[in-house]
């Protein structure tokens, strides 16, 4: 427009309109010169006619365009408002885990109730759960006031059968989790303004959101087959060693994906008011613990990534290491020079510590570092807990954290590391989030493919000849490490000889080049107490049975087929009777 | 004399052109508007009963899922069916012939046979620590955990 007048030049334009008002007003002189005044008259009359038909052609305009082309009323009126409305979360195959539904809103107007009596009578018999004291508050007010709220559309009708004046209601949208405590961890809840708090819900709660307004669904990683035989096979193992809490998960190594992920205890998402913090705490990612003899794993990819060990090389186990101030023991003690495999089936916590030495505190900080174990663990749940780790890595820390001790992390953190461990080395972060098939994940490289295929060899011999072979599934292959921790108890500062964390750290299937389909399953029981047997629920005992059966059940659906059995590393080991487990 | 000027009756012609050509105009409009308005009432009534319809059938989706949880379906199948999961013990494949048909002229027993399935036990707590629902007929399980 400027560009326009400038190219017209404002100043013509001006002195152009100046030029016909000055015509304009003067016709009635120039007429009178000329002796014609109809002339002036017809101009006038022209000129206000044609500014009637312009302010006519634009009404007639807009109102062609208002009747044509309008968009209001559209709709049907019911849906809440995008600020707080909130899109699907389906699991990976499309089975609903959440979402708005359509309920209502009991509002009561005393100044249009006639009988207080009768709608009060009306009201308790037609909504048992109507709060009394709220009703009698609405029914003494001077306006109209919310009296309940989630009513069901049947409920609503039923309500509006009785025919009530005074009583009239609002539509709003509420929250749903159909499958009740199911994936609740994972799936999470929202607080009663729409907002996510936990779980999927918090994490992406903006992009729920958004989803709303384009009535899309997020699918996520969780698969709901996986989801609820890890539920149910680690609430049997609850069933049977009654911990105080219990975790189980199931990731795709090569995608990071979680595809379950289960909490015991748990609690129903649709009342998350009614449970207690506890049931509500994801300990899979919001709680930290000293995992014990799982770390051994990351000890001994450590010792093999950096050429410092071999699966035969050979590590003293006859007497308590001393190293710093600390003397290193044996739980069961062989009082045999083992080698590294054998290390890893007995869980000797005197040859780990060893292996631990000749790599060096600088060496191993750096790899608990890029193995991410002095981070939260990476995924997008806001529950991800900052793990406790030593202050000095000095040969003392370096000891004790070779297996499991002095270092505080979430079951999630080690998750991560595991599946570093076991998809060719990339460091992937985990995600709720389900990824496209075939989907690449990167990440930072932080041990090779050659450690990876030694480790998952070591991981399956402890299966088959070692600590976990209670989770062994014929067929399928099952590598894992046991753990037991015994949890530091603040009141004696000491170690406690009866409250133990007892986990299973499994892969499954072992065999084939790196590339192939892998996935971890970590089982995990905070202070597991003695079965009817009286064993001592170590993890060998309380987890590993646990990793089993959720392997056996989840292969189907993860794709994976038996296969011939394998079993590496048998002359190594043997001594059946030797592979104990250790703490 | 020109058409403009030409009178019907002491009215000038075009006045009655245009008396006519705005009664034309507001009768248009009226029916356009009455039209639209049938027309948009219609509309609003068919997007009411989709919304209704889609909140109804959202209704239903979830409580196809509430009624197809997995943890309940497992526990009706235990409850009345005693179903279990197979296990992948019993999972064949074409390539698994040779060996069974092998196993089978050995010991003239296919593999499994005379295997008997493992009572599987339902859940018999709640993981929530709430009063347990009532459940059809579901047995109940020694060894609930304390809490």
């Amino acid at each position: 427009m400027s560009l326009g007048l400038q190219s017209l030049g404002a100043e013509t334009i001006s002195r152009w309109l100046s030029r016909i008002m000055w015509r304009l007003e003067h016709a009635f002189e120039r007429a009178r010169a000329s002796d014609k005044p109809e002339d002036d008259t017809r101009i006038r009359i022209f000129v206000v006619g044609a500014l009637f038909a312009t302010g006519f052609a634009a009404l007639a305009i807009g109102a062609t365009r208002a009747a044509l082309f309008n968009d209001a009323g559209r709709g049907d009126g019911s849906t809440a408002p995008v600020t707080t409305a909130r899109g699907d979360l389906t699991d990976r195959n499309g089975e609903l885990l959440a979402a708005d539904l359509l309920h209502y809103g009991l509002y009561i107007d005393p100044r249009e109730i006639w009988d207080a009596a009768e709608t009060r009578r009306a009201l308790r018999s037609a909504l048992p759960d109507l709060d009394a004291a709220r009703l009698e508050r609405a029914l003494r007010g001077g306006r109209r006031t919310f009296v309940m709220g989630g009513l069901t559309p049947q409920v609503r009708s039923k309500v509006y059968d009785l025919g009530l004046p005074g009583v009239s209601f609002e539509p709003e949208q509420r929250r749903v989790y159909p499958l009740g405590y199911t994936g609740a961890h994972l799936v999470g809840f929202v607080d009663g303004g729409g907002e996510g708090l936990a779980g999927a819900e918090g994490a992406f709660n903006d992009e729920i959101h958004q989803l709303a307004s384009g009535d899309k669904t997020m699918p996520l990683a969780m698969d709901l087959r996986i989801q609820a035989a890890a539920e149910d096979e680690l609430y049997k193992s609850v069933a049977q060693f009654r911990p105080k809490g219990a975790v189980a998960v199931v990731v795709n190594v090569h995608s990071g994906e979680i595809l379950a992920l289960a909490n015991y205890p748990t609690f129903n998402p649709n009342e998350p008011g009614r449970s207690s913090l506890d049931a509500r705490l994801n300990r899979a990612a919001a709680a930290i613990y000293e995992m014990g003899s799982t770390f051994k794993g990351f000890t001994v990819a450590i010792g093999l990534d950096t050429g410092v060990a071999t699966p035969m090389s050979t590590y003293d186990a006859r007497q308590p290491f001393h190293i710093g101030y600390r003397t290193i023991n044996d739980f069961h003690a062989t009082h045999k020079v083992l080698t590294l495999v054998e290390v890893f089936q007995h869980s000797s916590n005197i040859g780990t510590a060893r292996l631990a030495e000749q790599i060096g505190p600088t060496r191993m900080g750096r790899y608990y570092a890029a193995l991410g174990l002095t981070q939260p663990a990476k995924v997008e749940l806001m529950e991800s807990a900052r793990p406790l780790t030593p202050k000095v890595w000095d040969e003392d820390a370096v000891a004790s954290t070779s297996f499991g001790f002095g270092i505080n992390v979430s079951p999630l953190a080690v998750t991560r590391a595991y599946v570093a461990l076991a998809n060719g080395g990339k460091l992937v972060p985990l995600t709720i989030r389900k990824l496209p098939p075939g989907a690449k994940v990167d990440g930072p490289q932080v041990v090779s493919p050659r450690t990876t295929e030694q480790l998952l060899q070591i991981m399956r011999a402890n299966v088959t000849g070692g600590s976990g072979k209670s989770a062994n599934v014929p067929g399928l292959n099952v590598g894992g490490k046991t753990g037991t921790g015994n949890k530091f108890d603040p009141a004696t500062r000491r170690y406690s000889s009866t409250k133990q964390v007892s986990s299973f750290a499994a892969v499954f299937p072992t065999d084939g080049p790196v590339t192939d389909p892998r996935y971890f399953v970590l089982v995990l029981m905070d202070e597991p107490r003695p079965d009817a047997s009286g064993a001592d629920p170590t993890g060998g005992i309380a987890a590993a049975p646990a990793a089993g059966r959720i392997i056996e059940r989840i292969a189907p659906f993860v794709g994976v087929e038996r296969r011939m059995d394998t079993a590496p590393f048998t002359e190594v080991n043997a001594d059946p009777n030797d592979a104990k487990e250790e703490h | 004399m020109s058409l403009l000027d030409r009178k019907v009756r002491g009215f000038r012609l075009v006045d009655l052109v245009a008396v006519a050509l705005l009664v034309a105009l507001v009768l248009g409009t009226y029916l356009a508007k009455t039209m639209a308005g049938r027309e948009r009432a219609e509309i609003a009534s068919i997007e009411r009963q989709i919304g209704e319809e889609k909140a109804r059938t959202r209704l239903l989706e979830a409580e196809v899922a509430h009624l197809e949880d997995p943890a309940r379906l497992e526990r009706l199948s235990v409850a009345y069916l005693g179903l279990a999961p197979v296990s992948i013990k019993r999972d064949v494949g074409p390539r698994d012939l040779t060996d069974i048909a092998r196993t089978a002229a050995n010991t003239g027993k296919l593999p499994g046979e005379g295997m008997s399935v493992k009572p599987h036990q339902p859940l018999g707590f709640d993981p929530t620590g709430h009063p347990p629902e009532p459940q059809p007929a579901s047995p109940p399980v020694a060894g609930a955990p304390a809490r």
